[in-house]
């Protein structure tokens, strides 16, 4: 056999390995959307649409499904987080990027890095140990809350949302920060009115993959949310959110139990929500700046 | 008074530079320079590389300060106005002394907005006095032919020396009484550097403007004035002509006639 012929031989090999590869991927992704998809179907069709994402009673036993409190469970801690989180993150880009020295920046490029690749167990940990309490001082109850949920869920983003709104900000070209002051804008009016103006596309995007961290958040939430079926009428109420209640029913509903599918509803919910999220992204990303 | 159809409502101030000294940490960038400029007068600055001439430019409008660890000595008077010291308000003064950087440096928004962002920082609202300031400020930089019609667009979409002369407009259109030029046409083709070049030959006598270019013909053909420096030093400052033709330093001479490096 020449060179070349074991050339073409090993390109051949290759050109199936990526195919196969690439082939599974795509066959896992309708894996999941068939699985969760069918499971959906069935529990439609044994318990139909009544009162299941609209009703407020979530009881598998007794036949009752609503799924609403775990809804606004999530829509609720998910807004807690990112209003909390963004400001936060936002200082800490514009700080890192225009206020300290510049040599500063690996470092605090570093250290935010490294808390966001801290494990959530360990955020919900920390909730435990300083957020229910704070909660329950300021709100009363157990402190056990959605609020709780929020904040911890908050302070896990801050990282991630940081590192990405620094990203954003070293992308401004010193140029338009000294033409801006050459026009006799001051630091802040630059800061507004070019830098921040000109990464809002970035910035956007950015917010969005911050909910899509709360909205998915299992473990953490868990932990500090006192895991309620019940609406939570005000923030400081104890709930759950559809991430948590799945992991809180996957021992209670167990494959062939009576309600079984629900979990698959939970999961299409939030699958579809990510899949909106994504192609908001895809909607606003890869623009450039400005 | 008018001048070329416009109204000038400054008088072009001259420029006074005593003893001005520049460093960055223990590095000396300009030494004990002293000079005066002629309002409305175009000054070229010329020498070779890391000779202090950008330096001594950022200092007009003082945004040598974002350097760390840089010290200014001396004076420097813009008409009445003292550009050196602690309490200088460097909005007011960036405001009489506006700047045109080497890249044409457009902001990312519309041409319309890229010359309206001086006057709106000044807290002009009125919409059709920002239409007649952007207006006149593009008349002023040759441009308004060209882009009428089109002043929504991206300033991204105009040619490399369009968006330079749209820069030159956002200048003009806070009223500087002085222009700094950094080096403003080595970005750009020969064609679109004429224009600049007639431009500042339009602008003289309504502005005091400092040019500082690497382009010999360039100081030549448009400057009234012509400083020479070398490693920090103001080696020679004189009417371009003499200059040129007559320069009283040797150092000056090698360095138009190409030996000196």
């Amino acid at each position: 056999m020449t060179v070349h012929q074991k050339n073409l031989r090993t390109e051949r090999v290759q050109h199936g390995l990526f195919l196969a590869a690439a082939a599974l991927l795509i066959a896992v992704g309708f894996a999941f959307w068939g699985t969760l998809g069918w499971g959906t179907l069935r529990f439609f069709l044994q318990h139909g649409l009544n009162r299941t994402i609209l009703g407020l009673r979530y009881h598998p036993i007794q036949g009752e499904f609503g799924l609403l409190p775990f809804i606004a469970g999530s829509l609720s801690v998910t807004l807690i987080a990112v209003v909390l989180a963004y400001p936060l993150a936002l200082s800490v880009a514009v700080t890192a990027t225009m206020v300290l020295p510049h040599r500063w920046l690996p470092a605090i490029r570093q250290t935010v890095g490294s808390l966001a690749a801290i494990p959530s167990v360990i955020f919900g940990w920390w909730g435990l140990a300083m957020v229910v309490p704070l909660v329950r001082k300021l709100g009363g109850g157990t402190g056990f809350s959605v609020a709780a949920a929020g904040i911890v869920l908050a302070v896990m983003i801050v990282p991630t949302l940081s590192l990405l709104a620094i990203h954003a900000a070293m992308r401004v070209p010193e140029r338009w920060v000294e033409g801006s002051l050459a026009l006799g804008a001051t630091p802040d009016q630059t800061l507004g009115r070019v830098v921040l103006q000109s990464i809002r596309a970035p910035l956007a995007e950015a917010g969005i993959v911050a909910v899509g961290r709360a909205l998915g958040e299992t473990m953490a939430v868990q932990m500090v949310i006192g895991g309620q079926t019940f609406f939570p009428h005000n923030v400081f109420a104890p709930g759950a959110t559809l991430t948590s209640e799945i992991l809180n029913d996957i021992g209670l509903l167990p494959p062939g139990a009576f309600g079984h599918h629900v979990l698959d509803v939970m999961a299409l919910l939030l699958l579809l929500a990510m899949y909106g999220l994504v192609l908001l992204v895809e909607r606003i990303g890869g623009r450039e700046i400005g | 008074m008018t001048l070329g159809g416009y109204r000038v409502d400054n008088e072009a101030p001259h420029i006074n530079v005593t003893h001005l000294s520049v460093a960055y940490r223990d590095q000396r960038i300009l030494k004990d320079v002293s000079m005066t400029v002629p309002g409305g007068r175009v000054l070229a600055v010329i020498g070779p590389s890391g000779c202090g001439k950008s330096t001594l430019l950022r200092v007009f409008n003082r945004l040598v300060d974002r350097v760390s660890g840089v010290h200014i000595k001396g004076q420097v008077q813009v008409g009445n106005f003292e550009v050196i010291g602690d309490h200088v308000d460097l909005v007011e003064l960036r405001q009489k002394v506006g700047m045109v950087f080497q890249h044409p440096n457009p902001f990312p928004f519309s041409v319309f907005d890229n010359v309206a962002y001086g006057p709106r920082l000044q807290g002009v609202k009125n919409s059709n006095r920002l239409r007649l300031l952007v207006e006149n400020s593009l008349k002023q930089a040759s441009l308004w032919d060209e882009v009428r019609g089109k002043l929504r667009r991206p300033a991204s979409s105009l040619s490399g020396g369009q968006q330079q002369r749209l820069c030159i407009a956002r200048a003009l259109a806070v009223s500087p009484q002085v222009l700094l030029m950094d080096e403003p046409t080595s970005a750009l083709d020969p064609l679109s550097t004429a224009k600049i070049e007639e431009l500042v030959l339009a602008l003289k006598g309504r502005y005091t403007v400092i040019l500082v270019t690497h382009n010999l013909q360039q100081a030549a053909r448009v400057s009234d004035f012509t400083a020479f420096f070398r490693e920090g030093h103001l080696v020679e400052l004189g009417p371009t002509k003499e200059v040129f033709t007559t320069p009283r330093r040797s150092a000056t001479e090698e360095f138009l006639t190409g030996r000196y490096e």
